[in-house]
């Protein structure tokens, strides 16, 4: 008896030690392999053309869904960022403009599957660029800026060949074609569940997938986390081969200091959206990697009503950008992690290039604020509120403090407001805020867009209601200017205008903070700012 | 009539008064949930922020993009007509979809209901054992070491609030000490989830028989569990000393003891017993407070729940979620009610008298 259960309990242990032994490397083999990305915010719909999809959907998308062509990605300052100048083919092969700049062809990648196993043709092309730009989604508003509004633009020339035609020729006709929304879509599985109400099958692909991306949705709960599994046959990587990840957990974790706790632990692999002191206090312990890029296709502004009294008279707009404490601010917002677009030397009083945005010549200067002020007939100042959203508070807080401190110095009595995210949007929106700090992001930058877009009409991302018309002819001109001289002259033309008319102070370009252990590779800074997980390798 | 048909019928008829008086109860309860279901719809019309605006905040929203969105949420209709269809919907067990998660809210309130609501009842639970102790041994030595030990505890616990003891708990437990399992939801995400039956995760595993993953998720569940019952040990440890102290005053005490009972006897039968009155009514308030406001400790320790989700819809002005929220939690204030009401009359026989 006694000897029978010794032996008993003698291969028991000796299993249990076996399995334990097997288990624990395959563990950490598998976790490995896994990359845990934290956020603070989450994916809402799987289709990133849906209105009200979140930034966090965009870059899922970009791994679920293939384009026609991608971005490559150039070395700045040592860190990797995307290049707009280099397009590469994703699921075309390659690609040719014809030489009037009218018409382009892309040839597809002929071993191209969707993850269902069908074939990618051309008629699926079609069909999703379709309805990009047709359906109510939000591709459309985008693709126009690239000249592409209409279904009769795409055609299709054989199963593997298809042509774009544009009504005159648009640099960013292409680029267009390689930003989140124009995804190519399994035309055949998309129609089996559209109906006739819903012809291009919005309500299905909000709560499915039907691409032919580099990772396969694994599970999905909206607000929480989505898992997703290595697409083994995927191959439109810059190598050549699937994505390096086998598995990808993307988790919404709200509290930045839960999130930075978690990646010190290691418990996670990366973060982009920590609070700037924890950025601080993580990169002084060396522990982790930190990769601080300029979100160099973003712009942080103290913004002005140009409609709205006092901020109609350009010297109490000039007046304000000499009374602003740039430095401090740029301490205490973003505690220095950014570019500042502040104390620039212009020769000659002329911008030095015609880039957008670049540094302004601005400083502290309260006696020249105080003159602008005189200037406009308000020597003993005035009073007014400076607003900013909650979901801005942490960096936007310290700086109204500051903003108020140093207004009050010249006779400019500001009163703090802080406002609910959506209840701020409206505002802006109707134009009833006189002096207030946003931001503005464009995923194609160049000096025309910037200018078309943030200096023009009475719509909302116009935040300093500006009308000057030869800013907006110049401006619109450029849009189709092939010549590269011409468009730097017409870039210098509307700095000039901005720094003479001040409609809004550029203040900098917060830095994008990735977190990462440091066994993580190939992080690259994206034009939509998040993280595209096909970039990210492990040691 | 024997002793014992005399005490069954009086059992009964307890119990047939108070399910009655449940009954009226609930019934009168319904304008009220009426009435509940228009405020919020009127209140979330008439704060400023415009929804269709916020959520078409694309790089290249225009302001057909705002319309759409607007047509999507109905906001185009007219105000009287919105709450008709709203009304009708509701009937229906429709309750709107969700701009923020894209799901119907239905949906997204029925999988976050068990986290909010298994974290608040380990929550009650924890305060509960230990706070009718507490208040059990300060009420016996008042003016003791014991009972300003116990003061002082309770002062602590309710002048900390909730996200700033839960970011310590995590800061000692899992940043230092690497004991708990990192503060991301109910269960670590290695682990795989247990088919659904209750959506309570500590029961689905069991019923799932997998002890393991039971384990995970109740170590998951300790930290914000402990950092919500810190707060409302206070009120129910004060509220059992006081009832304590008078019940143990009363003259039935007093005869309790002078015949000879045992200690235990007159402390738990007697004492306590009578005075457990108030604390229910009590236990009842923090536990429908609780659901709702357990935001802070949602947030911090990322547990999918029902408060969390309605903090932000309200922050977004996403109205769905935010009437489908309230809805909830006045029906769950009601059925809380009801059920402190049948408590009572279990507590205490005399109440069922009317």
């Amino acid at each position: 008896m006694q000897p029978t259960s010794f032996k008993t309990m003698f291969r028991a242990t000796a299993v249990l030690a076996l399995l334990l032994a097997a288990t624990g490397p395959l563990q950490a083999q598998t976790r490995a392999e896994t990359l845990r990305y934290v956020t603070g915010a989450s994916v809402n719909t799987l289709d990133p053309n849906i209105p009200g999809a979140t930034r966090e959907s965009f870059a899922l998308s970009l791994s679920t869904y293939d384009r026609l062509v991608s971005f490559g990605r150039k070395q700045l300052n040592g860190k990797w960022v995307f290049d707009l100048d280099k397009i590469t083919g994703e699921l075309a092969e390659s690609f040719d403009v014809s030489p009037d700049g009218l018409k382009i062809t892309f040839r597809l990648r002929k071993d191209a599957k969707f993850q269902d196993g069908s074939p990618v043709t051309a008629e699926d092309v079609k069909w999703s660029l379709d309805r990009a730009v047709t359906a109510p989604v939000l591709g459309k508003n985008q693709l126009l800026t690239g000249s592409l509004t209409s279904a009769d633009q795409f055609k299709v020339i054989d199963p593997h060949t298809f042509e774009v035609t544009l009504p005159k020729p648009d640099k960013l006709a292409l680029p267009n074609l390689a930003v989140v929304y124009p995804i190519i879509i399994n035309s055949k599985l998309a129609k089996a569940h559209a109906t006739a109400e819903d012809p291009w099958a919005l309500a299905w692909l909000k709560e499915n997938t039907a691409g032919s991306g580099a990772y396969v949705i694994e599970s999905f709960k909206p607000g929480e986390q989505v898992i997703v599994k290595r697409n083994e046959a995927w191959n439109r990587g810059t190598t050549d081969k699937a994505a390096f990840f086998k598995r990808i957990i993307i988790q919404s974790v709200p509290e930045p200091a839960t999130r930075a706790n978690l990646v010190e632990r290691g418990d996670a692999d990366l973060v982009i959206d920590l609070q700037a002191s924890d950025v601080q206090s993580l990169e002084a312990k060396a522990k982790l990697k930190v990769i601080s890029t300029p979100q160099y296709n973003a712009v942080t502004f103290v913004s002005m009503n140009n409609q709205i009294p006092p901020f109609d008279n350009v010297n109490v707009r000039r007046a304000v950008a000499f009374a602003l404490p740039y430095d401090d601010m740029f301490k205490a917002a973003l505690f220095g992690r950014g570019a500042p677009l502040f104390g620039a030397t212009w020769e000659a009083g002329k911008p030095p290039n015609g880039g957008y945005p670049i540094p302004q010549p601005v400083k502290v200067d309260l006696d020249k604020a105080r003159e602008y002020l005189k200037a406009a007939g308000l020597p003993e100042g005035f009073a007014t509120t400076f607003s900013f959203n909650v979901g801005q508070a942490s960096t936007a807080e310290p700086m109204a403090a500051l903003v108020k401190e140093s207004l009050a110095k010249i006779g400019i009595k500001v009163d703090i407001q802080k406002l609910p995210d959506a209840q701020m949007s409206t505002q802006i929106n109707e134009k009833k805020l006189p002096f207030f700090t946003e931001g503005i992001v464009a995923w194609l930058p160049s000096t025309d867009y910037f200018y078309r877009n943030f200096y023009i009409g009475n719509q909302r991302w116009n935040y300093s209601s500006i009308n000057n018309p030869e800013l907006t002819a110049i401006a619109q001109e450029a849009r189709f200017e092939p010549d590269k001289a011409k468009y730097e002259e017409a870039g210098l033309k509307l700095n000039a205008i901005h720094f003479s008319e001040m409609p809004q102070i550029p203040l900098w370009q917060p830095n994008q903070d990735a977190v990462m252990a440091p066994s993580l590779e190939g992080y690259t800074y994206q034009f939509h700012r998040q993280v595209d997980y096909r970039d990210l390798s492990r040691k | 009539m024997n002793q014992q048909q005399v005490i069954g019928r009086t059992v009964r008829g307890t119990l047939g008064a108070t399910m009655a008086r449940a009954g009226r109860r609930f019934l009168s309860s319904l304008p009220a949930l009426f009435g509940v279901l228009v405020f919020t719809f009127l209140l979330m019309r008439v704060l400023p922020g415009d929804p269709a605006v916020f959520f078409a905040s694309g790089p290249n929203a225009s302001k057909e993009d705002v319309e759409l969105i607007r047509k999507q949420m109905g906001l185009d209709k007219s105000m009287p007509e919105q709450l008709a269809l709203y009304l009708y919907d509701v009937g229906r067990g429709n309750l709107g979809r969700s701009m923020m998660t894209g799901q119907s809210v239905t949906k997204d309130l029925r999988e976050r209901l068990p986290a909010s609501l298994e974290l608040t009842f380990t929550a009650l639970l924890i305060a509960l054992v230990s706070a009718i102790p507490l208040g059990v041994l300060a009420a016996l030595k008042p003016g003791s070491i014991i009972d300003h030990g116990v003061r002082l505890f309770c002062a602590l616990g309710v002048c900390v609030p909730t996200f700033v003891s839960g970011l310590l708990l995590i800061y000692v437990f899992y940043y230092l000490l690497g004991l708990a399992p990192d503060p991301t939801g109910r269960v670590d995400v290695f682990t795989s989830l247990p088919p659904s039956r209750t959506g309570f995760l500590m029961i689905d595993f069991l019923l799932a028989g997998d002890i393991e993953g039971w384990w995970a998720a109740l170590k998951q569940l300790i930290l914000p569990a402990m950092s919500m019952a810190l707060f409302v040990i206070a009120p129910l440890a004060r509220i059992t000393r006081a009832s304590m102290l008078v019940s143990l005053g009363s003259d039935f005490v007093r005869t309790a003891r002078s015949v000879g009972l045992s200690r235990r006897h007159v402390v738990v039968t007697y004492a306590l017993r009578n005075a457990i009155l108030p604390v229910i009514t009590i236990a009842g308030i923090v536990f429908s407070t609780m659901l709702g406001a357990n935001v802070l400790v949602e947030k911090v320790f990322s547990w999918p729940g029902v408060a969390s989700y309605a903090l932000d819809a309200l922050l977004s002005s996403d109205y769905a979620p935010v009437q489908g929220f309230v809805l909830l939690m006045a029906s769950l204030f009601v059925l809380v009610n009801l059920t402190v009401d049948v408590c009572y009359g279990i507590a205490d026989p005399r109440v069922s008298i009317e």
